[in-house]
């Protein structure tokens, strides 16, 4: 039985698949902290390879655009890892509670290039912006990963009580981020921190 | 310490292991040099129904995507200067060899049998001078000689099945799925070749090097440089007991280094400064892409070991520095508060030596040195992208 389900797997990953559940567009809560009012259906990713504090949706698919929801990162965590391999060997560069938004996107940076196996990995434009009803940033982001096919991207994200709360979409450049980078910025005015994050 | 081979292919990608290959020694036109070996003659083409050229056309497809890929470095110079490298150890094989520089931020080099020969800028990072980087290029021409690639491939096929040789090359890289014939190249470099091939492109490596004049002694340095960087490595590394019959990168230091002294020893030229002036247009994008590995303990390594080679190098002080603020443990800020320093001294500080130094007075609570440390940064750079970002740090 557990070749089988390996096998399933396997072959899921092979094709490109990954098992996804239909969001509504109603007000979510994502890992029980961030609450969003998507505008549009989204769906979300239970096998995305991300490992860490996140949660990850996607509206035409993850090779085509990805919202990442950071949902509190501690201290001395990465922001995410992924399963890709041989550079997973060597230890991740991790948020630090006492970081400031520089330091945020160029952990970021790191992020990008560490689990996208790549050099081209970029993050500018930092600006401070109004997040979860308080004060936050936003920067923008580039990348470039195996597949040669060029990403852009927008963070937004806060940090409250040492902890890292936010959101990262990317997606290919020609159309997929875009088309979409209204449909996250209403989702970014929408949030709010909710629960254990909340207090 | 001792590392196997197949650890140090994973720690630093495939230089001094590189793509397989061999063909048929029948199907060689021989050269035969001091050595007595069999070469491949300059020209050399497979015959049109071998399966050598059917592994020739799928590198040739490799190529055609290598040529357009984002991660290959245009930079004429560098270019011109790496090719120019290459004719002189290849010689009469000059006109069968095309060289890549791909932005990728690990030690390596790769040929493959139809002469298409990648240079990664994490191994131009590293060089100390450019006899160095003639060690590497020398031994992938060994490699390239002797068809290492299609001999090692064509071994693979006949004790398993060519599945079951990219699978393992795919476990071995790393990869998860196959993304472009680029990774294929990839995988085809992680196989790696035999022990006896090996030493053979070394002394083949050794032999090109002394006869274009540099000295063969910078071959076994490359080696102990590459061990020292991953002895400072602090991960953990599981070892590949597949490939734990493959010789320890010490011994074949030790083996490289005797064979360097009866090939010439220190006798040719360096190009130290030359190789400087050359990297000189892409060296700050190489420092970023190493600093944005966090590979915090071989960093340090590397840019120390650089800064014995160029003590007044401003870029070096600076990614040192660099290298301290990012780890940010007990004692970071000072020691890169210190290095910045050191490179602001130099004529060559870039201006985000500044940067540096204000994000680490702020951090320790300085804001009157912060400050000046910010406006000289933006008197070194008016149109830095990141005023904006550290003006607004400046005043919460």
């Amino acid at each position: 039985m557990i070749r089988l389900c390996v096998c399933v797997v396997a072959a899921l990953a092979l094709a490109g698949c990954a098992p996804l559940v239909l969001v509504q567009p109603e007000r979510q809560t994502v890992g029980g902290v961030i609450s969003v009012q998507p505008g549009i259906k989204w769906n979300k990713l239970t096998m995305s390879g991300y490992r860490g504090n996140v949660e990850v949706w996607t509206l035409d698919g993850p090779g085509l655009n990805t919202l990442l929801f950071f949902t509190g990162v501690p201290d001395g965590e990465p922001l995410f890892t992924r399963a890709t391999g041989a550079a997973q060997q060597e230890k991740p560069a991790v948020f630090r509670s006492a970081m400031n938004p520089v330091e945020v996107q160029e952990l970021l940076e790191a992020t990008m290039a560490r689990n996208f196996q790549t050099t081209i990995a970029e993050a500018r434009n930092l600006k401070p912006a109004p997040v979860a009803n308080g004060q936050g940033f936003r920067f923008e982001t580039r990348l470039v990963g195996r597949d040669e096919v060029e990403r852009d991207g927008v963070f937004a994200g806060t940090i409250r009580n040492g902890k890292l709360y936010g959101a990262w979409f990317q997606g290919a450049k020609l159309h997929y981020f875009k088309r979409y980078l209204p449909e996250f910025d209403q989702m970014v005015a929408s949030a709010q921190l909710v629960g254990d994050a909340a207090r | 310490m001792s590392l196997t081979r197949r650890q140090f292919g994973r720690q630093f990608g495939c230089a001094f292991c590189g793509l397989a290959a061999a063909l048929l020694a029948g199907s060689l036109a021989a050269q035969a040099p001091a050595s007595g070996r069999t070469f491949l003659v300059p020209g050399y083409r497979p015959a049109p129904a071998s399966d050598e050229k059917g592994l020739w056309s799928l590198m040739d497809r490799v190529e055609q995507e290598l040529k357009l890929s984002r991660f290959v470095v245009r930079d004429p110079t560098l270019n011109a200067y790496v090719r120019d490298i290459m004719c002189r150890l290849a010689k009469d094989h000059c006109p069968d060899v095309r060289t890549y520089i791909v932005r990728t931020a690990q030690f390596n080099a790769s040929m493959a049998p139809n002469g298409m020969m990648e240079v990664w800028t994490g191994l131009l990072l590293r060089c100390g001078d450019e006899a160095q980087l003639a060690a590497i290029l020398g031994h992938e021409m060994g490699h390239y000689l002797r068809s290492h690639t299609v001999e090692r491939w064509r071994d693979a096929r006949n004790k398993s099945d060519f599945g079951t040789f990219l699978g393992l090359g795919l476990a071995v890289a790393g990869l998860g799925a196959f993304g472009s014939l680029a990774q294929l190249a990839l995988v085809a470099s992680s196989y790696g070749f035999s022990r006896d091939q090996e030493r053979e492109a070394d002394e083949i490596g050794l032999e090109l090097m002394s006869k274009a004049g540099y000295p063969p002694v910078a071959a076994a340095e490359v080696w102990e440089q590459l061990i020292d960087e991953y002895k400072a490595g602090t991960a953990e590394r599981a070892r590949q007991l597949l490939f734990a019959t493959h010789p320890e990168p010490e011994e074949r230091m030790g083996a490289l280094r005797e064979a360097a002294a009866k090939a010439g020893g220190d006798a040719g030229e360096r190009g130290h400064e030359r190789y400087l002036e050359k990297l000189a247009g892409v060296r700050a994008q190489l420092v970023g892409d190493e600093l944005a590995l966090r590979q915090y303990g071989r960093s340090e390594l590397v840019f120390e070991r650089l800064l014995v080679r160029w003590p007044d190098d401003g870029q070096l002080w600076f990614a040192k520095g660099e290298v301290y603020r990012l780890r940010g443990e007990d004692g970071d800020a000072a020691r890169a508060l210190a290095s910045y320093a050191r490179a602001l001294e130099t004529k060559n500080a870039p201006p985000e030596t500044l940067r540096g130094t204000m994000l680490i007075e702020l951090k320790s609570g300085a804001r009157d040195r912060a400050q000046a440390a910010f406006e000289a940064y933006l008197k070194a750079k008016p149109d830095a992208a990141d005023a904006d970002a550290l003006r607004m740090l400046l005043s919460q």
